[in-house]
């Protein structure tokens, strides 16, 4: 099998989670013997290029962060501008998605996942399933072993795919877990919440970030 | 009472035109943006307006205006069409660009982690669209942005059902002639 795969994210490609998260995908996908081709909606020029991937194939797989509860911009961008009328003369295409996103509960992905199993029937193609994993903001922040770590189960998936032709709605839930967080853990959070606040303005500042992580800069016409 | 009206439909749209003439014979402040006059270009996700620059967008272009806008108003409606079941890209890249108004810090709320807004602000949000779509996931979704910015949702509305929107903003006089 062929698996064009399509990365989503307006991010340029060596700071992209989706991408590095897609890269463990590919490995698992092609370890059994799958071939695949990567394109990123960030590199604009090679749109075109994008298009024609995706008319001339038939199995595709779209990976995106979540952006605000569903999918970035430039994805919708992108898919308004394919030709729906030679998509409706076409052989249905196998279409899957992978939601990568920040907050690490998956019940939060859940309403882009919704909108992700309506979108298919728009682009005349059968939908393959979905796979949403939260918790992967830092992948990019983080380096050597501790990334490694958590982008690694990703090369499972790409395999289970290949090997099953579509995402199986039970072990995407497994995968996905923790669907909520216990009570437990929220009220622990809560109690770590201050010193978590100076990790991350610790974090910050390594960036190059001179004030507070809380600052107000347009207080003035709050009204 | 301050609205921001926010459209990405034509200018000349008489839809819109018939919303803004309506909402301004209630006597309300309403201040309109069509995006096709703005230079707005979609999130990068960079999360410099999280960590580097915190509240400050690093894209400079007409968004501010927008931003600002949104802090001084007490109701803002956002005007698209659909596409493929969804919003349009013009206006997912508006709302993805909202993310300065949320702060990097975490909580929890109601049993789901949520942002820390950056400023006290009440704000309610309303979207009406022109085409298909479902208007439980619209509502759901919009309902989803709003939690997350600690604004409170009014709803989706189907342009054609205009007079929904009216109810929901508490125009019954308007909501009783657009039905």
């Amino acid at each position: 099998m062929h698996l064009v795969m399509i990365s989503c994210t307006p991010r340029a490609v060596k700071a992209s989670n989706t991408a590095k998260i897609l890269e463990k995908f590919r490995e698992g996908y092609e370890s059994v013997g799958n071939t695949t081709e990567t394109y990123y909606l960030a590199e604009r020029k090679s749109w075109e290029q994008i298009r024609v991937a995706y008319y001339e194939n038939e199995q595709v797989l779209f990976a995106l962060p979540l952006f605000v509860e569903c999918i970035p911009g430039i994805m919708m961008e992108f898919l308004e501008s394919l030709d729906y009328e030679r998509l409706a003369q076409m052989q249905k295409k196998h279409v899957a998605f992978l939601v990568q996103g920040g907050f690490a509960e998956a019940s939060q992905l859940r309403c882009c996942e919704k909108y992700l199993n309506m979108l298919p029937a728009y682009l005349n193609a059968e939908h393959m399933g979905t796979l949403i994993k939260g918790d992967m903001f830092s992948v990019s922040i983080m380096e050597g072993d501790a990334r490694k770590k958590m982008i690694a189960p990703f090369v499972q998936m790409g395999k289970l795919y290949a090997e099953e032709g579509h995402f199986d709605k039970e072990k995407v839930s497994e995968f996905a877990k923790p669907e909520y967080f216990s009570k437990r853990i929220i009220l622990l959070s809560g109690l770590f919440s201050p010193l978590r606040k100076l990790v991350m303005q610790g974090m910050a500042k390594k960036l190059g970030c001179k004030g507070s992580l809380m600052a107000k800069p347009y207080q003035r016409y709050v009204n | 009472m301050r609205y921001l009206i926010l459209s990405t439909l034509a200018k000349e749209d008489e839809e819109v035109q018939g919303v803004l003439k309506e909402l301004k014979e209630q006597g309300v402040q309403i201040s309109y943006i069509n995006t096709n006059e703005k230079q707005i270009s979609g999130c990068i996700g960079c999360n410099t307006c999280w960590l580097r620059t915190p509240g400050v967008c690093a894209i400079n272009d007409d968004y501010e205006q927008i931003l600002i806008r949104m802090l001084q108003a007490d109701r803002v409606i956002l005007i698209t069409e659909t596409k493929l079941g969804f919003i349009s890209y013009k206006m997912k890249n508006v709302v993805d660009r909202i993310l300065p108004l949320a702060t990097m810090n975490l909580r929890f709320k109601d049993g789901q982690m949520r942002h820390y807004p950056r400023y006290k602000k009440k704000l309610e949000m309303a979207l009406v669209y022109k085409g298909q779509a479902d208007n439980v996931f619209l509502t759901e979704w919009m309902e989803r942005v709003c939690i997350n910015l600690s604004f409170t949702s009014l709803g989706a509305f189907d342009m054609e059902r205009k007079g929904d929107l009216y109810h929901a903003l508490g125009y019954d006089q308007l909501h009783a002639e657009s039905c």
